[in-house]
């Protein structure tokens, strides 16, 4: 049996705080589910550039960095999957995990228990290389959001927690 | 049935929490500017609080040769990983003649960790034996457009900005580094030779400003 830490226990007991909050209730009922995905898969930078670019010209796509021990990332997550609930296929989700290893499975139940049901990315490679791979723009700090176009431009990127509103009103600007 | 349960719990911390989550939804994308390599070192004068109970500027920590600016914290998981270099670094700056000194600029997270009090028991824990003070209201963050903990600006004899990003290249392991990038800024500032890396990013904590 794991023993979560007081820190564990604080960022669980936020998450299903915000959960209800964002009114994120439609996670789906069959958890079984996702066990059919790999929720966290190894990629480097070039493997998720070569993902957000195969979108280009299909669909927008919006690429959220996070990890389990970012409470802002925690606190912001459930508005992304909310956003994915209501435009589903208009727009594709990319969730790159940035924790460190031994936070692995804790980070496939954080997934599991949002009702993420696609696979997401575990980050691997240098730091410096995979932040310049992702943006110019990133400084490195996390929750890092980047709105690419359905041309493969990005439209907007932001680094810090934003609200479901913000989250919203820049997914509008490039599905519509 | 099980669900249902466990969205009564859900709804029960919901409601009992109501109170302490209005006004904590506004927009807090964090807009900073990055201090630019080659500007002069900002607020060198500004007072700030240190774990020793003593006050201590910049200008006051600075060395002959420079001086080393680390936003640091107490909460951090990335600071946690890399602070066993702490002293490591502080070794390199001494013998060099730079200064070094940690900045706290988690205003928002003073009573979750990041208060004085637990600065002054994190520095116990870590075994600081440097400068440790917080920077209030983030203010000298935000001058030096500091983004997250830890981040590292190196300044020169001049004041002037030499060399800002991270420790090294592997927060996860002091034996895995590839490149210590700040050993390496320090001994070519030092040797007066150009740095031949400037500028590094890593990922880290977001500073918890006020209003984020």
């Amino acid at each position: 049996m794991r023993v979560l830490g007081i820190n564990s226990l604080y960022l669980w007991v936020l998450l299903g705080i915000f959960t209800m909050y964002s009114g994120c209730t439609d996670a789906p009922e069959d958890k079984n589910s996702t066990s059919k995905v790999n929720l966290l898969q190894n990629a480097t930078v070039d493997q998720i550039q070569s993902h957000i670019a195969s979108f280009s010209g299909e669909k927008p796509v919006l690429v959220n960095i996070w990890a389990t021990w970012c409470l802002p990332c925690v606190e912001e997550f459930p508005y992304i999957m909310d956003l994915k609930s209501k435009y589903g296929d208009q727009f594709e989700l990319v969730f790159i995990s940035a924790d460190f290893e031994e936070a692995r499975m804790e980070a496939t139940e954080f997934l599991d228990f949002q009702g993420v049901n696609f696979t997401t990315f575990f980050k691997q490679g240098k730091d410096n290389d995979f932040i310049a791979g992702i943006s110019e723009a990133w400084s490195g700090a996390i929750p890092y959001t980047l709105v690419i176009d359905k041309d493969g431009v990005t439209h907007t990127e932001w680094e810090g927690k934003a609200d479901y509103q913000d989250f919203e009103k820049a997914l509008l600007q490039v599905i519509q | 049935m099980k669900q249902r349960i466990h969205h009564l719990i859900i709804k029960s911390s919901f409601i009992l929490s109501l109170f302490a989550l209005v006004g904590f939804t506004s927009v807090a994308a964090q807009d900073i500017e990055q201090l630019p390599l080659g500007s002069t070192l900002p607020l060198g004068d500004v007072s700030m609080e240190d774990i020793s109970g003593r006050n201590l500027t910049l200008n006051g920590v600075k060395g002959d040769n420079g001086l080393l600016v680390v936003f640091s914290c107490n909460t951090c998981p990335w600071v946690i990983k890399w602070e066993d270099r702490y002293p490591v670094v502080q070794e390199i700056a001494a013998a060099n003649d730079i200064g070094m000194i940690l900045l706290n600029p988690n205003e928002d997270y003073r009573d979750k960790g990041d208060g004085m009090d637990d600065m002054i028991l994190h520095a116990e824990k870590a075994g600081y034996d440097l400068p440790y003070v917080l920077d209030k209201n983030h203010r000298v963050a935000d001058a030096f457009g500091a983004s997250r903990t830890p981040h590292v600006y190196l300044f020169d004899s001049e004041d002037k900005l030499v060399y800002v990003g991270a420790i090294d290249d592997n927060a996860n392991s002091a034996a895995d580094v590839e490149e210590f990038y700040i050993k390496d800024a320090i001994e070519q500032l030092s040797a007066g030779q150009p740095i031949t890396t400037a500028s590094t990013k890593s990922i880290g904590c977001t500073i918890k400003r006020l209003g984020n």
